[in-house]
Formats: structure tokens, sequence, C-alpha cells
């Protein structure tokens, strides 16, 4: 995985002058996301429904794939409340759910780097080739 | 209450011996305060001047434009920050002597408002052109630096509303 914070210059290097194969942060994947998965992969899942998460208020910024987290860390702060250090479990959840949902993000951009990589030789070989016969 | 102090002599005394401090402190002002009319003829000239303690060769009344400033002597504008520090004042917070006759915005003057006699230690333009050379080369840095972009390696955040798929890494 390396060190994402570590990296921050030299992704921005990567992506001013190799801008080919490095992906702009701001853009969704563009390859195929079974791509190299002959089994498929587990998709994932919203544990909540809109109208829950619109009933418990959360900011459109939070309904993301640990809004359900979210929600349970939320009504334990509100039972517990002043005693909120009691929630210590549910906010231990919450921001492990939101640091693996990064992790996946992390993962999608490393893959998207490797198959532009990946093409870019394929492309180079298939010119040698043209060349030599 | 004032039936009881009615006989009291010491509360007409009181009113009597302080009247014009208590007025002026009560009312901000005392009609002492009110300068002269303006001096036309050179004798309203000399006792005006005379008045206020000043020589007559220095002696030069505000324009009679009608400020108000009536026989007031137009004195140099000379800021309390200007003045000797150690000068033995008779009133060293404002830097004054007892009696001295003050400019007219002698308000203004004190060490902590105007000074109006600043002298910097650049001509004005270096001041400005210092200035300009450090902000417009601070803002030359920034726009140079506009096409290089730090990130986290990251795609954007995935939500569930956005119409496509997201999938984790594990196999199906």
């Amino acid at each position: 995985m390396g060190n994402s914070v570590g990296y921050i210059p030299s992704n921005m290097y990567d992506l001013y002058f190799h801008p080919e194969i490095t992906p702009d942060p701001t853009e969704e994947p563009t390859f195929d996301p079974l791509l190299g998965f002959p089994n498929g992969r587990k998709a994932r899942e919203m544990k909540v429904t809109e109208a829950e998460m619109v009933s418990a208020k959360l900011p459109l910024k939070d309904r993301d794939y640990c809004a359900h987290k979210l929600i349970d860390f939320r009504a334990c702060r509100k039972e517990n409340y002043p005693f909120v250090v009691n929630c210590s479990h549910e906010k231990h959840a919450f921001l492990t759910c939101k640091y693996d949902d990064f992790v996946i993000r992390m993962k999608e951009y490393e893959r998207e780097r490797r198959l532009r990589k990946k093409r870019q030789a394929v492309q180079s070989q298939k010119q040698l080739e043209t060349i030599e016969t | 209450m004032n039936s009881l102090t009615k006989g009291a002599k010491w509360k007409a005394l009181w009113r009597q011996g302080l009247s014009p401090t208590t007025t002026a402190v009560r009312h901000h002002w005392n009609k002492d305060y009110k300068p002269g009319p303006f001096p036309k003829t050179q004798e309203e000239r000399e006792l005006a001047a005379k008045k206020y303690g000043v020589p007559i060769e220095e002696y030069e009344p505000y324009p009679d434009d009608g400020s108000g400033a009536g026989d007031y002597p137009k004195l140099p504008m000379i800021s309390a920050e200007n003045k000797d520090p150690f000068y033995p004042w008779d009133n060293p917070e404002l830097k004054r002597n007892f009696g001295e006759t003050l400019h007219e915005d002698f308000d203004a003057l004190t060490e902590d408002r105007l000074d109006v006699n600043r002298q910097f230690h650049l001509p004005l333009w270096q001041l400005v052109a210092q200035f300009f050379a450090v902000t417009g080369g601070l803002a030359a840095l920034i726009l140079f630096a506009q096409p290089f972009k730090m990130y986290r390696a990251a795609v954007p955040p995935q939500y569930p509303n956005q119409g496509k798929t997201h999938y984790s890494f594990e196999q199906a």
C-alpha cells in the first residue's frame, strides 16, 4: 500500500510530467472494474436506505458506505450523553470503516495506474513488432 | 432629602467654590474654553497674543472661515512622539508643561494617536517598492505552482447514489 502521505510530492510530479499513466485524483477510473477478476468481485453493500439517512439528518458528505456506523455512533452519543466516552467502541468501528473505505479508494487508484502502465507497455511492444516485421 | 440638608452651608460652599471645575467635569465644557472673536485690528492681535502667551511675531490666528477657532493661535503641529522624552516635563504622560498653550488638535497628537512628524528610515517610494516586491514575489510563486497539484493517491469518494456499482477487492 505504501505511505499515502509520503508520496504526495511524487504524485504531483507524476501527474504533471506523466499524465498518460498517472490517473487524475478527481476523475473516476476508466477501466472495466471486473477486468482481471474471472470470478467477479464482491460489490460494496449499503447497509442503510436513503430514507433512514434523511431521517438521521446525515450531511450529504457522510452518506457513504459507512453511514450505518455513523448513525450507530450518533445514536450511542445521544443515549449516553454526557458520558460519551462509553461510545468509544462505536467511534472506533466508524473510524475503522472510514479507513477501510479509503484503502479501497487507494487500491482503485493504484489499479488504474498499473493498468494504464500495462496498456502503454503493450502498445509500445506492438509498435516494436510492426517496425521489426 | 433636600429639606434635610437645607440649612447646611457646605452645600452652597461646595457649589460655589468648585463651580468652574464642576461645570467642566459635568458638562465637558466651560465658557472659559471658548476663544475670543477673530482679531481684526493690530491691537486685538496683540491682546490675543498676550492672552495665549505667544510672541506677537509668531502669533497667527486660524482663518476666519466659520470653523469657530476665533482668535486661537495657529501653532505648529508637533506630535508627542516627536517631543524630547528626557526633558523634565511637568506632565510627562502628555509631554506638556503647566500653562502651556496647546495646539488646537492636541487630543489628536498624543502618543497613542497620530505621529504627524514621523520620518521613515527609507523614502516612501522604496517602501512601496518593497511591499510590491514581497507580495508580487509571493504571487508569482503561487501562480507558478498552480499547475502542480499535490494529492493523496486515491480515487474520488465513493457514494452509493452515484448510479454505478462500487466493488471491494474481495473475490466473489
